[in-house]
């Protein structure tokens, strides 16, 4: 015999809101010390597989390290390059971190840059010479914010209306403006002055970002800075923020409670993309100051990876970025001083993903 | 010749490496397991071949090399996605960065090599039939194994309990598991199984249709072919269609400048991807409803 209690009806509170929007991820078992010491112990373990790798090809391990060190932190402007790269590669890792809290997937990362490169190419090459700088700064970040913004919400309206799957078409929309940027690199906009290069004309120097005071840095990196601040507060701090983490956690919970499930996805696929867009353009009017061919480097892809290995954590997410920001430019070195291929750094950057993903276990059906 | 027949034969030759990997994911798929890392699995399979191939001078070991190359590429994923099960996406992003890495690394030595490539087989009797015979039936060994393989894939799918197994296990494993199957030894197979198809279509760019080795040599393959899989509604025949008709949109660039054609090459690159989207578009729901069930679930979750 059971007798009967009735669960108790509780209004749905923030606080229970709140642990529905928690996912079910298995976290590492025991205290934070032993976390530390495993998570330290499995990118120790990449280091390590990483210099055998480069010992096997004949190089000394300590060597190929020292070398990735100078051309990424330590040598002559090598962190300034860190810092710059890190740019598009932070911007487009919150593109994948503000969906993937709202439970949407951008795999378009790479394509967003790219149309905000060519949004602030088209603006920048246009009146960047006739008008002052500032004006022309604000014009190509707010062109290259709306076109990724445009580029991504597209996905976005194609998920919330027709039920087309996400990480599907931002992966396809990648190659659509690859295609675009060649088009245009090879025909329209190619620069007759460019000795024959597909590259488009060059930004005037007025409309360059300015260099911040003493190094090799622009103002880009400052806008980075506080944008990520800005995404920090409004995922963690407001109703906007919760809305969509509770969006993410649960949809059918999300909708009871009254909340306006599409277009809060929508906001956040446009908000996403908005953050790439700006990403590309400032690392064309900062760092490339012309449209060429491969001017994203898989950065957007790298993106996907940072966000992913920081669950999604805007300052994780920067940081995390900044990490891969070091290790892509550290390539360069190795080839220099040690002969390897710099793509040797894909398999440094591979590892590093691989440790959570072999040390955390979901629950959940397959 | 003219330039239709040329872009034909150019679409089924290059086409097959895209066919080949885009079946080996149409596997993994309908037993719920996306690899995204299938452009990595082309590589490393389109290196293996072309090494066993150089050292051995045999291009049935470079084959059997891609094959393996490929498989060994997905176990890593499958072990990744279904015993610890990671996120799929992430993961296959993964894999196909260690593919670049390594390649790059290990490939270095054969950039300049030579190795035995495909011989073109005329097939007796069908290859004299006029117009058909040309475009269908002169070609390497490994287009012939696309053919066999879609016909090999349609029949065990749709006509074999493995078929109807596998298929369940990408919409419910749990049905699966309580009718006493083991829906994690299915996956692990299928993606291995996909995966070595993805070597093999690496391997006709390495060893056959290019003939050559050099980095990051599949340029994008292993994207269409994700792509073809979600253009076809994971239905074995539409693949085989998408596959050839991607691969002749590709082909026909070249054919069409060599004949002197102004054409913008780039809206022609770009067409597989928006046909893609516009058939995701039409086909909407009625679409996405075809995905298999337990696939959709693991996309939708990642994190």
């Amino acid at each position: 015999m059971t007798t009967m209690t009735p669960a108790p009806v509780k209004a749905p509170t923030p606080s229970r809101l709140g642990s529905l929007a928690s996912r079910s991820r298995k976290r590492l078992e025991g205290t934070g010390w032993q976390r530390l010491a495993l998570v330290t112990g499995a990118y120790l373990a990449s280091l390590i597989v990483f210099g055998a790798i480069a010992a096997q090809q004949g190089a000394n391990p300590f060597t190929v390290l020292h070398a990735m060190l100078s051309s990424s932190i330590f040598g002559g402007g090598s962190l300034d390059q860190t810092l710059l790269h890190a740019i598009p590669i932070t911007l487009a890792a919150l593109a994948v971190a503000i969906p993937a809290r709202a439970g949407l997937v951008n795999v378009g990362g790479e394509g967003q840059l790219i149309v905000g490169a060519i949004a602030a190419t088209g603006i920048g090459v246009d009146i960047g010479a006739s008008v002052p700088g500032p004006v022309s700064w604000i014009a190509m970040i707010a062109g290259g914010a709306l076109a990724g913004a445009v580029w991504a919400g597209l996905a976005g309206l194609l998920r919330i209306r027709l039920g087309v799957n996400e990480a599907v078409t931002t992966l396809l929309l990648n190659f659509v403006a690859n295609d675009i940027l060649l088009y245009l690199t090879y025909q329209p906009w190619k620069d007759p002055n460019g000795l024959g290069q597909p590259e488009s004309k060059p930004l005037a120097i007025q409309a360059q970002l300015p260099l911040i005071f003493g190094s090799q840095l622009n103002i880009g990196i400052i806008i980075t800075v506080v944008l990520v601040l800005v995404v920090w507060w409004a995922v963690k701090h407001t109703g906007w923020g919760f809305a969509i983490k509770v969006t993410g956690g649960n949809q059918e919970a999300a909708r009871r409670s009254g909340l306006k499930v599409r277009s809060l996805m929508l906001s956040a696929m446009l908000a996403g993309g908005a953050l790439a867009g700006i990403g590309g353009a400032l690392n064309l009017a900062g760092v490339e100051t012309q449209l060429r061919p491969d001017i994203t480097l898989t950065f957007g892809y790298v993106a996907f990876l940072a966000s992913f290995l920081a669950r999604h954590e805007p300052l994780k997410t920067a940081l995390a970025a900044l990490l891969f920001s070091a290790i892509a430019l550290s390539g360069n070195g190795l080839q220099l001083s040690t002969g390897l291929d710099g793509t040797i750094t894909d398999i440094l950057l591979g590892l590093i993903v691989l440790a959570p993903l072999v040390m955390t276990k979901r629950e959940g059906a397959t | 010749m003219n330039g239709l027949e040329e872009t034909m034969i150019g679409g089924i030759e290059g086409g097959t490496a895209i066919l080949l990997p885009a079946l080996g994911e149409l596997i993994g798929e309908r037993a719920g397991v996306i690899n995204l890392g299938t452009e990595g699995c082309m590589l490393v399979g389109a290196l293996s071949a072309f090494a066993a191939a150089s050292v051995t001078g045999s291009v049935v070991i470079g084959i059997l090399a891609g094959l393996a190359g490929g498989a060994v590429c997905g176990l890593l994923h499958a072990w990744l996605t279904v015993i610890r099960r990671a996120d799929q996406l992430a993961s296959g992003l993964v894999i196909w960065f260690l593919a670049l890495g390594v390649t790059s690394v290990y490939g270095a030595n054969y950039i300049s090599a030579t190795a035995p490539t495909l011989a073109i087989i005329n097939v007796p009797g069908l290859s004299k039939i006029p117009w058909v015979g040309p475009i269908l039936f002169e070609h390497d060994a490994l287009v012939y194994t696309g053919y066999l393989l879609v016909a090999v894939i349609w029949f065990v799918f749709y006509r074999t309990q493995l078929g109807l197994v596998l298929r369940a296990t990408g919409e419910r494993p749990e049905v699966v598991a309580a009718a006493g199957r083991r829906p994690a030894v299915i996956q692990i197979a299928a993606v291995t199984i996909g995966a070595a198809l993805s070597g093999l279509g690496g391997a006709q760019l390495s060893i056959g249709y290019v003939g050559n080795w050099f980095n990051d040599m599949t340029s994008g393959y292993g994207f269409v072919a994700v792509a073809v899989v979600l253009f076809a509604t994971w239905k074995p025949v539409r693949v085989l269609g998408g596959a050839y008709l991607f691969g002749m949109a590709l082909a026909a660039t070249s054919v069409l400048q060599a004949h002197g054609v102004s054409v913008n090459q780039y809206l022609l690159d770009a067409a597989p991807y928006l046909i893609t989207l516009i058939a995701l578009v039409t086909v909407g729901r009625r679409g996405s409803a075809s995905a298999p069930e337990a696939l959709s679930r693991a996309l939708a979750r990642t994190g």
